[in-house]
C-alpha cells in the first residue's frame, strides 16, 4: 500500500524519465524537489540551531545538517547532494557568523558524495542510512576540523577533541535512521527515482533473467 | 548525453567547490568591516527576529529534550556524587576522630597548665585497645617503657585522672581504670579538704565510693573529688595533687565512716588520647614515688597506725 501510494506522488513528467534509462541522478535539478529540499534545509537548519545544538547529549550536540546532505544525496543524485550541502552550509556559516565558506565546501563534498554513492553503488540494504550517517558525521567533524587547523585556529588536537569528534559520530549515527525517514519522507514525493522502487520494477520486468522467474521454471 | 550529464555534474561539484573556497578565502583574508562581513552581518539582521520567533516557538520542545538529557546526566552525575559521598564521609569520620583527639589534647593542656602537669615529664599515648567488658576496666596504651612509662604511673586525661599503669613492656602498657578492682586513690573533697580513699563501687561497674571519711565532715552532692597527693597503705600510687577524679553524687550517712558516691568525671568508656605522668629522674615526685615504693607493708602499716586512723600522710609536695 505504501508502494503503491509511493508510486502515485511521482510525477509523470519524472516516471517517463525514469522509463527511458536514463541513468540514476542524471536529471537535472527539477523545481518541486528543489522546493522541498531548499524548504527542509531552512527548517532542519533552524530547528538545529534553536533546538539541537542546546541540548547536548554525552556532552556533545547532535548535528542534523551533514546527515539532511548526505541523505539529499543518497536521494536525490550527486548534483542535488552537492548544491544542498553547498546551501545548507552558507546558511550555517551566515547565521553563525562563521568563517564563509568553510562549512559549504565540506557539505558540499558530502551531498556530493552521497549522491555519488546512490549512482554507482545503488545501496539497498535497511542499514545504509546508518552507515552513511556515521560517514557524513565523520566526514564533516574531521574536515571542519581539518579546515580550521589549515586556517590557522590556535587549537591543540587533543584527546579531548578526538573524544568529541567520536561521541558526536556515534550521537549523530543513532539519530540517522529517524533523520533518514524524515528526508525521505519529505522529497519521495517529488523524487525522480527511488533506488528500492527501481531494484524492485527490474526484477519484475525482466521476465526470464530474473533469479526468481528461474528457478520457478526449473520447478517446472 | 550521458557525457553531458557526468560534465556537467563534474561542472557543478567543482564551479561549488571553487566557490567555497573563494568565499573562505575571501572571508579570511578581509578585515572584520569588508564586504563579506557586512553581507553576514545584514543576513544576521535579517535572520535573528525568525530565529529569535523560532527560538521562542521551539523553547518547549527544547526543554523537553533538555529535561531527558539532564534526566540522563542527573543519573551519571548521582553515581558521581554518591561516590564523592562515600570519600566525604569517610573524610568527616576522619575528622571527627581528628577533633576529639584535638579537644582532648586541649584539655590535656589545660590541665598542665593548672596542675604543672609538665613536672611530672607526661607522655601523650593513644589507647590502642579497651576492654570491652565492664567488670574489667582495663586499657593498652601504645606507649611502653620504651618511652619512660613504669608500673603504677599514673593515667590522665584532659577530664581528669582515669587510672594507674598496671603492666609495662617496651612499646606498649596496661593501664587499670580507676573503676578498677585493684585500683585505690586517695583523694579529698575539694571543697573542705576531707580525705578519703576513692574505690570502685562494688556491684555497680562505672560508678566509684569515697570511703573512711570522718563523719563530721560536711558533704554535699555536687562536691569535686580530687587526688590527694598523698600515699598510704591503701593506696600506694602517687598521684599529683589536685588531678580532678569525679564528682559527689550522694552521700551515706549509716555508717560510722561516712562515704560518699562518685561519679567519675572522665568518660572512661571513650578514651582516645591519655597522658602517663612518668615523673622524670632525679625530681622530687620521682624520689617520692621511689620512697613509696621502698615502703614494706608492714612500715606502711605502722606509719597509717601512727596518723590514727587518718590513712594519709601529706607530702606537700605534689607527690
Amino acid at each position: 500500500m505504501t508502494e503503491g501510494l509511493r508510486s502515485a506522488t511521482i510525477a509523470p513528467s519524472r516516471r517517463a524519465r525514469v522509463g527511458s534509462g536514463q541513468p540514476a541522478g542524471s536529471a537535472w535539478l527539477p523545481g518541486s524537489l528543489v522546493w522541498r529540499v531548499a524548504v527542509l534545509s531552512v527548517v532542519v537548519v533552524f530547528v538545529q540551531i534553536s533546538v539541537v545544538s542546546e541540548v547536548p547529549v554525552f556532552g556533545v550536540s547532535i548535528d542534523l545538517t551533514p546527515l539532511l546532505v548526505a541523505f539529499t544525496g543518497l536521494l536525490c543524485g550527486s548534483t542535488m547532494g552537492a548544491v544542498a550541502g553547498f546551501c545548507v552550509g552558507l546558511l550555517i556559516d551566515l547565521t553563525l557568523m562563521q568563517t564563509l565558506g568553510v562549512t559549504s565546501l565540506t557539505f558540499t563534498i558530502i551531498g556530493y558524495w552521497g549522491g555519488r554513492l546512490r549512482e554507482l553503488r545503488d545501496p539497498q540494504a535497511a542499514l545504509t542510512p546508518l552507515f552513511v550517517g556515521a560517514a557524513a558525521a565523520t566526514a564533516a567533524m574531521v574536515g571542519y576540523s581539518v579546515i580550521e587547523f589549515l586556517l590557522g585556529v590556535d587549537a591543540p588536537v587533543s584527546l579531548e577533541l578526538l573524544r568529541e569528534i567520536v561521541v558526536g559520530v556515534i550521537v549523530d549515527t543513532v539519530v540517522a535512521l529517524p533523520v533518514w525517514a524524515l528526508v525521505r519522507r519529505c522529497l519521495v514525493g517529488a523524487l525522480p527515482d527511488d533506488p528500492r522502487r527501481r531494484r524492485r520494477r527490474r526484477a519484475y520486468t525482466t521476465g526470464g533473467l530474473s533469479p526468481l522467474s528461474g528457478s520457478r521454471s526449473v520447478g517446472r | 548525453m550521458y557525457d553531458k550529464t557526468v560534465r556537467r555534474r563534474r561542472a557543478v561539484l567543482a564551479l561549488l567547490v571553487v566557490l567555497s573556497l573563494i568565499l573562505l578565502t575571501a572571508y579570511f583574508g578581509e578585515a572584520g568591516d569588508g564586504s563579506l562581513h557586512s553581507v553576514q552581518r545584514g543576513f544576521l539582521t535579517v535572520v535573528s527576529p525568525i530565529q529569535d520567533g523560532a527560538n521562542k516557538a521551539l523553547k518547549p520542545v527544547r526543554n523537553l529534550f533538555g529535561w531527558f538529557s539532564s534526566t540522563l546526566h542527573a543519573k551519571s552525575q548521582n553515581a558521581e556524587l554518591r561516590k564523592q559521598l562515600d570519600k566525604l564521609r569517610t573524610e568527616v569520620t576522619a575528622n571527627q576522630a581528628n577533633e576529639r583527639s584535638y579537644q582532648e589534647l586541649l584539655k590535656l593542656y589545660h590541665l598542665d597548665s593548672e596542675l604543672s602537669i609538665s613536672d611530672y615529664k607526661p607522655v601523650p599515648a593513644t589507647v590502642v585497645y579497651q576492654s570491652p567488658n565492664i567488670w574489667y576496666s582495663i586499657i593498652t596504651i601504645d606507649k611502653g617503657s620504651s618511652s619512660g612509662v613504669r608500673v603504677n604511673d599514673p593515667v590522665i586525661t584532659g577530664e581528669g585522672l582515669i587510672g594507674k599503669v598496671t603492666e609495662v613492656v617496651p612499646d606498649a602498657a596496661q593501664v587499670s581504670l580507676i573503676t578498677d578492682s585493684t585500683v585505690e586513690v586517695t583523694a579529698k573533697i575539694s571543697a573542705t579538704g576531707t580525705i578519703g580513699m576513692v574505690q570502685p563501687e562494688v556491684g555497680e561497674p562505672g560508678k566509684l565510693l569515697m570511703r573512711y571519711l570522718e563523719s563530721t565532715t560536711s558533704v554535699t552532692p555536687g562536691d569535686y573529688v580530687v587526688t590527694s597527693g598523698t600515699v598510704s597503705s591503701r593506696g600506694e600510687s602517687l598521684y599529683p595533687k589536685g588531678i580532678p577524679i569525679g564528682q559527689v553524687t550522694s552521700v551515706d550517712e549509716q555508717s560510722p565512716f561516712k562515704s560518699v558516691d562518685v561519679s567519675p568525671l572522665a568518660n572512661l568508656h571513650s578514651l582516645d588520647v591519655v597522658q602517663v605522668l612518668t615523673y622524670a629522674s632525679g625530681s622530687h615526685a620521682a624520689s617520692l614515688n621511689d620512697i613509696a615504693g621502698s615502703l614494706t607493708p608492714s612500715q606502711q602499716a605502722s606509719s597509717e597506725e601512727e596518723a590514727q586512723g587518718a590513712q594519709l600522710a601529706s607530702t606537700g609536695g605534689g607527690g
